[in-house]
């Protein structure tokens, strides 16, 4: 132990007398573990940390896949991890394996909700219906008041709900009053019961956790469209947790066949084509101490791929580091060697120079940590932005400080072993002679070695920045087909508002005159949702006249409610027949128009879709809607895949085949403007109008329409945008460390560069020697970069767009961007040494 | 073949000027064979860099077979140097990653004359030098005395006119000092102009002329020439 602290006291004083050494050091290391640190605590936060809940392990989530959020039909692959109500209530019924089995609903919702207090205004705010054993499940203590309890999630109790601490906390700050106190949620009057303690953000990692916890009883209360006993429609993902000693494979199949028993009693499933999809129905079973890992699902492959980028940096700032290291160690050789002259022991000079590396390291990962703080904040604020209750912090948990310790313990071994086991091998009767003659010495084909190592490493980050970097542009410049400019959306809730299907036509009627009132506003519309905003509703249609679609056949389209206006706000063109009209009332025939994909799917052999009719309820409704019009493809949902087949229907109009099932689609929650222009304080206007129709219709978000647009790229732009960010920096450092290599050699070759210089070598010869050098390693890392980076392409392969992974163009600019850094990187030093003066040269030898 | 007038060379040092060389007034006739002596700091390397071209930080006249130095820039002396100078150092200067003949190529990779040329240049040279059996060896498994022969050969491949010494024989033993003396004493006979510095009164033997330098002034020639400017 003494010898450790002499060693670590003697390894201080050796980098205090280096001040640019380890300056340099220090810096490049802080950079390369405070990125991955950085990285890490995002992986950490999404991949790796368990719900704050008690004993994580014990939990189990019935489900593995990330279907979201009111789902009809079959699932792919009948593969079930979203479930009706009442099919929780059978799996609980019929599970004693569980200790407890808790409900939630899949996506969360939004809720219009406000305080007692007096001049109180309505605030939008998250809201998630759960089981009334869902704390118990958790095992969770109220952060303040009580929570809830299966008694509270009774039909006719009094209607509760549970504030989650950070809403207490961020719109109420910590009042405690609150609890006890009733608030308005979606009109309807509920008692804050308590509040959840403080670290817990619900049952996943989300950007937007909920504000509120509501009992499943309250539900058909919150809206007018309930879905608490449609059996045929899942909104429900289920988390248990597990008495001791259970097996889970048993209980899977267990949970599987008691599925199939009540899909057996559900429509869908009695069909005779369904069979199959019956017998093939099951659960997955899936460790639920992460929660329901949605978020797990999305980013995992991005943050892999971010923690391998931001390893391959930290290699590369190692190799600079070594070979810093190196270049001392080679300084240092005579001091090593007197000291192996007075016995030390090869072991003991390796220890000795491994505990300065490991002290460096250390020093470096606590710069790191700052770049690391500094860092998060902004991977955070760029991959979740508008998130401000995100549950991830910025400043480092003790998992992250532990791993950016590791990280520091690792990277001293690493950039330390080689340049120590080479220092302690010199000869010492040799480097006790003084100035060596030979202008070689082992080092420097190490050194060489790891500049190669550099670029080829730079070179592959290189390949995969601009291959992410070509993919996000095309993804971003690709051909949506809509109009962006002085476009405005914003979202409301009038069934939250407590709005009747009946009242809803004077309401739409009154939004729309009111804002066509507002100056600078051209045009509105109301509409279901909007294009690239993440939502879709999707129906199978049957085509009159045509038989009865199969199980699994592929008739799905999706569909919106859509205004007179809205075709022209979003840049649909009409390409036949007519748009959605103000004459297509509630009352008038059903009528649909439909975009290309929707021609090309159900009319394939040229037939003339127009005036053709379809249904959704099968071949019974397949005279609900007449085709009137076709406009032409823009994309609404995913913008890697194809545009899908649409069609549009009128704001109110129902099918007259089942008038009853529609009612939650006549809620519309988007209204889109076109505007002349700039329209200054446009936003808080629109906030007064909606008020003044009703004060419990608040705007739920307000953006610009490209806004909306360039959110669907949110991750694609974060692993672009910090991929090139470490290919640069990779670049840089695998530049810093030829030149620094080229740099020592011209050093130590000062003499034979001055000998050469007198026999008769020009400037441009010595120019041309030392770049030739210079290149040759660079060279040598391309030639061992470029078939890597080729090899490597197929990790990212999977993130790409219009994009292929042998991009020609991208294997050059990268090329290009490595040569010409290396050129520079050895003109610096070639001309330096050109700049030799022989005289005083040869005099050095 | 060398003619210098007035030219005196100092170094700056902070505040401080260090004179090395004092208003030297010399002239060297081709086939000469001067030998510059006197004490450490006396300015003799100084005055050799200065006669190799490899200084241009001088002030006075200097004139190379008629042409002036004085006039020429840097570029013009390199080229100079590059035809008609040669030079052997004390501590032979060999480049220790290249073998015998490729050292001895050195100073004619630097010149545009074609490869095939050079090797036979080179093989004359190695023959003329004995050392042909050796020309694939490195510096570091040569003797000090072979070494200084691949030097001399180094620096008379390209056939200069002047062939400048720096303490050829400094690191040698007496034996090995007197094979390269003989072999400066044949290159002079058959036409080689030959400065060498050493603090040797046997080497000095070997030359037509001595010269002697204290505290940068020229303070003794033994040719029939006057010391002009000087003062012992």
């Amino acid at each position: 132990m003494n010898q450790l602290i002499q060693d670590v006291r003697y390894a201080l004083r050796q980098l205090r007398k280096s001040p640019g050494f380890t300056t340099t050091a220090v810096l490049t290391l802080a950079l390369g573990i405070g990125a991955n640190a950085a990285i890490f605590t995002l992986v950490h936060a999404v991949l790796l940390r368990n719900l704050p809940v008690v004993d994580p392990k014990a939990l189990v989530r019935i489900g593995n896949t990330d279907d979201c959020c009111v789902n009809g039909g079959t699932p792919d692959r009948n593969d079930y991890s979203i479930f009706a109500y009442e099919l929780y209530l059978h799996l609980k019924d019929n599970t004693p394996e569980f200790e407890q089995l808790a409900a939630m609903q899949a996506g969360g919702a939004a809720f219009t909700a406000r305080s007692s207090k007096l001049d109180a205004m309505p605030k939008s705010l998250g809201g998630e219906f759960v089981s009334g054993n869902y704390f118990q499940t958790l095992g969770l203590q109220s952060g303040a008041g009580r929570l809830m309890l299966p008694s509270d999630d009774v039909a006719g109790s009094p209607s509760v709900a549970v504030m989650s601490y950070r809403t207490w906390q961020r719109e109420y700050g910590l009042d405690p009053t609150i609890v006890g106190s009733t608030f308005t949620l979606n009109t309807h009057p509920v008692t804050i019961i308590g509040v959840t303690p403080p670290a817990f953000y619900g049952d996943r990692m989300t950007d937007s956790p909920p504000d509120f916890y509501m009992p499943f009883a309250l539900e058909p209360l919150m809206g007018q469209a309930s879905l608490l006993h449609r059996r045929n429609l899942n909104w429900v993902y289920l988390l248990g947790r597990i008495k001791p000693g259970t097996q889970l494979a048993p209980l899977q199949a267990k949970v599987s066949g008691s599925l199939r028993q009540y899909l057996a009693t559900i429509p869908l499933y009695q069909k005779a084509d369904e069979q199959k999809n019956l017998a093939d129905s099951h659960v997955v079973l899936t460790p639920g101490g992460v929660g329901i890992a949605n978020m797990q699902q999305n980013y995992s492959s991005g943050l892999s791929l971010l923690m391998a980028i931001s390893a391959l940096v930290l290699l590369i700032a190692c190799a600079n580091i070594a070979n810093l290291v190196l270049v001392r160690g080679m300084a240092r050789r005579a001091e090593t060697s007197i000291r192996m002259a007075l016995g030390a022991q090869r072991r003991r000079l390796i220890r000795q120079m491994l505990t300065e590396s490991v002290v460096l390291s250390c020093l470096g990962g606590v710069a790191g940590l700052a770049v690391a703080y500094a860092g998060t904040r902004t991977l955070l604020s760029l991959a979740f932005p508008d998130a401000p209750n995100l549950p991830i912090q910025a400043s480092p948990s003790p998992v992250v400080l532990g791993f950016a310790f590791g990280l520091s313990l690792l990277t001293g071994l690493v950039f330390g072993i080689a340049p120590a086991w080479v220092t302690s091998h010199s000869e010492p009767a040799e480097a006790l002679r003084g100035s060596n003659r030979s202008t070689k010495d082992s080092s420097s084909l190490l050194q060489r070695g790891l500049v190669v190592f550099q670029a080829a490493l730079s070179l592959v980050l290189l390949v995969g920045a601009g291959l992410l970097s070509k993919s996000l542009s095309k993804l971003e410049h690709q051909d949506f087909g809509v109009e962006t400019e002085n476009r405005i959306v914003m979202h409301i809730s009038p069934e939250n508002a407590g709005f009747k299907p009946e009242q809803l036509q004077p309401l739409y009627e009154q939004i729309e005159q009111k804002f066509h009132a507002l100056p600078g506003v051209e045009r509105v519309s109301l509409s279901l949702y909007t294009p690239l905003e993440g939502n879709n509703w999707g129906e199978a249609v049957a085509i009159q006249g045509r038989p009865e679609a199969g199980a699994n056949s592929p008739v799905g389209a999706s569909w919106l409610r859509v205004s007179p206006e809205f075709f022209d706000i979003v840049g649909h063109r009409v390409l036949r027949g007519r748009g959605i009209t103000a004459q297509d009332t509630a009352t008038s025939p059903g009528v649909a128009v439909v975009n290309q994909a929707f021609v090309k799917k159900f009319f394939p052999n040229g037939e003339d879709a127009l005036g053709k009719h379809f249904g959704t309820e099968g071949v019974k409704s397949s005279s609900d809607f007449e085709i009137v019009g076709v406009v032409n493809n823009v994309k609404y949902n995913n913008v890697r895949e194809p545009v899908r087949a649409m069609y549009f229907r009128p704001l109110l109009q129902v099918a007259k085949s089942s008038p009853d099932g529609e009612t939650r689609s006549l809620y519309m929650s988007a209204i889109m403007l076109q505007t002349k222009g700039e329209v200054e304080g446009l936003e808080s206007q629109s906030r007064k109008l909606l008020a003044s129709i009703d004060s419990n219709l608040p705007v739920m978000n307000y953006t610009r329409f490209e806004t909306q647009i360039a959110g669907q790229f949110g991750q694609e732009r974060l692993i672009a945008r910090l991929t090139l960010i470490f290919g640069v920096l990779a670049l840089v450092l695998a530049s810093v460390g030829l030149y620094g290599v080229t740099a020592y050699t011209v050093a130590r070759r000062t003499s034979e560069i001055g000998i050469r210089m007198a026999l008769g070598a020009a400037r441009s010869n010595v120019v041309g020697m030392v770049l030739k050098e210079a290149m040759f390693q660079a060279t040598l890392g391309l030639a061992i970069g470029i078939p890597v980076a080729l090899l490597c392409v197929r990790f990212v392969k999977t993130q790409l767009y219009g994009v292929e992974g042998r991009d020609l163009g991208v294997l050059v600019l990268a090329t290009l961007a490595l040569a010409v850094s290396a050129l520079i990187a050895g003109l610096i030093p070639a001309r330096r040494a050109a700049s030799t003066d022989p005289m005083n040269a040869l005099r050095t030898e | 073949m060398i003619e210098m007038k007035n030219l005196e060379r100092s170094y700056k040092t902070g505040p401080t000027e260090t004179w090395v060389l004092r208003r030297i007034h010399l002239t060297i006739r081709e086939g000469e064979f001067v030998t510059v002596m006197g004490p450490s700091g006396a300015g003799k390397s100084s005055l050799l860099n200065v006669m190799a071209l490899l200084d241009d930080q001088w002030k006075g006249e200097f004139y190379f077979n008629g042409d002036a130095v004085h006039t020429m820039n840097r570029k013009q002396r390199a080229q100079l140097a590059r035809q008609r100078v040669g030079m052997v150092f004390q501590s032979y200067h060999l480049l220790d990653e290249l073998t015998v003949a490729e050292n001895i190529d050195l100073p004619l990779s630097y010149k545009d004359i074609p490869k095939s040329e050079r090797q036979g240049l080179v093989a004359d040279a190695l023959d003329r030098f004995n050392i042909v059996g050796k020309k694939d060896l490195y510096p570091n498994q040569l003797s000090g005395g072979q070494q200084q022969i691949v030097g001399i050969a180094r620096a008379v491949i390209h056939k200069p006119a002047l062939l400048l010494a720096d303490e050829p024989t400094g690191n040698l033993h007496s034996a090995q000092a007197k094979e390269i003396m003989e072999m400066f004493r044949n290159l002079n006979e058959e036409g080689t102009t030959i400065v060498q510095v050493t603090h040797s009164e046997l080497n000095a033997e070997y030359g037509s002329r001595t010269i002697e330098l204290r505290d940068g002034w020229l303070s003794k020639d033994t040719a029939a020439v006057a010391v002009q400017g000087g003062q012992v």
